[in-house]
């Protein structure tokens, strides 16, 4: 297809060719010079921070910018064990896949009413729901902060996942409603002829056709949880109940002049994000063009 | 479909999305705007204030800074960001060579934390050994290699430049319109002998056009919630030159001044509200575009 529209494009091209062929190639450098802008200013920093990890903090101090005299892996060793990551993760793990579950159950559950039933005052109530998206959560710091401390969750991990499975409830309704709708009633009409009743019409039918949705509501609730920072400031205070997020803070103190050893915090820190993008890199593109799209 | 409706299913299965709804979203928007009228530090009984609360936020100096920025961050990324994502999506949407590979490494960062990329930038910014000052000193441009968080001019720029290039989250949703637009508009616009440069004014723009606001409408709601790398970055300083509104209200509960940090959150909602609802007004066309995608 390619090739066709090259000669396509060259053949009405011929009567000004020379003034053609300039203005195309003044079009390409101004293309590439774009393209190649927006791909240093993300890719060099972080391979600097990268590259500065395998050096000492002599040589760092001494030219941050010369390549390593070779791979000093005990930055590595140092982050590890200065910050207690460990621990960071595990917390973070358990915070991000908790309200990962238990807002794809709780979701899915409405999603599946506001896909599948018909009642008066349904698209209000969705709509409502909805609107939350546009709500700045930031601006809910004093009531939230009351609210956990009044419910005997303040510096508690699972008020933490409360407020993030809360906080997602908007989008991932939105995603999982608009995916179920997409799910042909065949399917469900012949469950009923079968005798299902609405819970396996929703355990048996419904939510095992709908995979692909909550793999993609899924992963937006555990990316924003995994890098959620404003409220696990406010809500946790012990660092038994430090999320990843609020390490990565800590780090400047800690790790004071060892600047190589909290780079080398930092590029550990980020790894975890990296994997789940990779991993699931077409659901998250999916997921925000059909809400970007629909909206 | 269903012969008989199940109430009792559909209470149930709404339930707790509905308690958690009521709880997490109507509750404390109430919240917000009862308190604002209110003086209260978290103990004793409220006392009813009237509009005390916001006539002394509009004389202090740090809220009429964080307004200022608040703007200034929406606007930066409303039509900058925006901006440079949208010309960026319509190179990518012509697929040239690496497209694919540019479009995964553009989104990267959107998937890191704030605070990652916020301790990264402070490794570019830092006066001594950082990136920036490093690599001006090594071009021979000493003078230039200030502390750029720490003088009033250059802070606030510099907080916002560092998020203002990541334009991965936009380009990816104005790049899905622009290549949802028919090719054959393309073809027949090649045709008529139409350049590459026309084609994206005459077709792409306006077909892409209601994407873009939806886009710009998202960034400038993150410009009015942003708080994670001026917290990290400069904490609002120097002198209030990069505060925002989610500092100070972080700042005033902090203080206990439950009242006054709620009007904050207060002048915040009504702020990103009104912003949005202008954008939108002026931007978006939903009309013979509309009936085109069809």
């Amino acid at each position: 297809m390619s090739s066709s529209e090259t000669v396509q494009h060259a053949r009405t091209q011929t009567p000004s060719e020379g003034v053609g062929l300039a203005k195309r190639v003044v079009g390409k450098i101004a293309k590439w010079s774009v393209l190649l802008f927006f791909l240093a200013i993300t890719l060099f920093p972080l391979l600097w921070l990268i590259m500065t990890t395998f050096k000492t903090n002599a040589e760092f101090m001494a030219d941050p910018l010369a390549l390593p005299s070779g791979i000093y892996w005990q930055n590595y060793a140092d982050a590890v064990r200065v910050s207690g990551l460990p621990r960071l993760l595990l917390n973070s793990v358990m915070v991000s896949s908790g309200s990962t579950i238990i807002a794809m159950f709780i979701c899915s559950m409405g999603a599946f009413v506001f896909a599948r039933e018909e009642f008066r005052g349904k698209q209000i109530i969705l709509t409502v729901i909805l609107a939350g998206v546009l709500v700045p959560i930031i601006a809910l710091m004093v009531p939230y902060y009351r609210i956990i401390r009044s419910i005997g969750l303040f510096d508690h991990l699972f008020g933490l996942t409360l407020v993030y499975v809360a906080i997602n409830i908007p989008i991932s309704t939105f995603l999982l409603q608009g995916f179920m709708k997409s799910i042909p009633y065949e399917l469900e009409e012949a469950g009923i002829i079968d005798g299902c009743g609405f819970w396996q019409r929703y355990a048996r039918i419904v939510l095992p056709l709908s995979k692909l949705g909550l793999v993609t509501a899924g992963t937006f609730v555990f990316l924003f949880s995994w890098n959620e920072f404003i409220y696990a400031l406010l809500l946790t205070t012990s660092f038994a109940n430090r999320t990843l997020q609020l390490g990565i803070r800590d780090f400047q103190g800690q790790f004071f002049t060892n600047y190589t050893g909290m780079y080398a915090a930092i590029v550990l820190s980020i790894i975890p994000s990296v994997i789940v993008y990779v991993l699931f890199h077409d659901r998250i593109v999916s997921g925000l063009t059909s809400g970007a799209l629909k909206s | 479909m269903t012969l008989h409706k199940n109430w009792k299913g559909i209470t149930l299965f709404m339930l707790p999305v509905g308690v958690m709804y009521f709880t997490f979203f109507i509750y404390p928007l109430g919240y917000v705007f009862v308190l604002s009228t209110m003086s209260w530090s978290g103990f004793g009984p409220m006392e009813f204030v009237g509009l005390h609360n916001f006539r002394r936020l509009l004389g202090m100096t740090s809220f009429q800074f964080g307004l200022r920025n608040n703007l200034i961050w929406a606007l930066s990324l409303g039509f900058i960001q925006v901006g440079l994502a949208a010309v960026v999506a319509m190179i990518l949407a012509r697929k040239p060579p690496f497209w694919r590979f540019l479009r995964t490494v553009y989104f990267l960062p959107t998937v890191i934390s704030q605070v990652a990329i916020a301790m990264l930038w402070y490794t570019i910014y830092r006066e001594n050994f950082g990136l920036l000052n490093t690599i001006l000193r090594n071009m021979g441009l000493d003078q230039l290699a200030i502390n750029w968080l720490g003088t009033f001019t250059t802070a606030l720029p510099a907080v916002i430049a560092q998020q203002l290039f990541y334009i991965g989250y936009f380009m990816i949703i104005i790049l899905a319109g622009v290549m949802s637009i028919p090719k054959s508009l393309y073809e027949s616009a090649e045709i008529d002998g139409a350049t590459v440069l026309q084609q994206e004014f005459y077709i792409t723009i306006p077909m892409v056009r209601d994407i873009v606001v939806v886009a710009m409408t998202l960034a400038m709601a993150f410009g009015i919630r942003h708080f994670e790398a001026t917290f990290l970055l400069t904490g609002g300083g120097p002198a209030h030159r990069t505060t925002t509104l989610g500092i100070l209200l972080h700042r005033n509960l902090h203080a206990a001044n439950y009242g006054r940090g709620n009007a904050i959150a207060a002048v915040l909602i009504v702020v990103g509200a009104l912003i949005i609802t202008v954008v939108r007004r002026l931007l978006s066309t939903r009309s013979a575009v509309e009936d085109a995608k069809q």
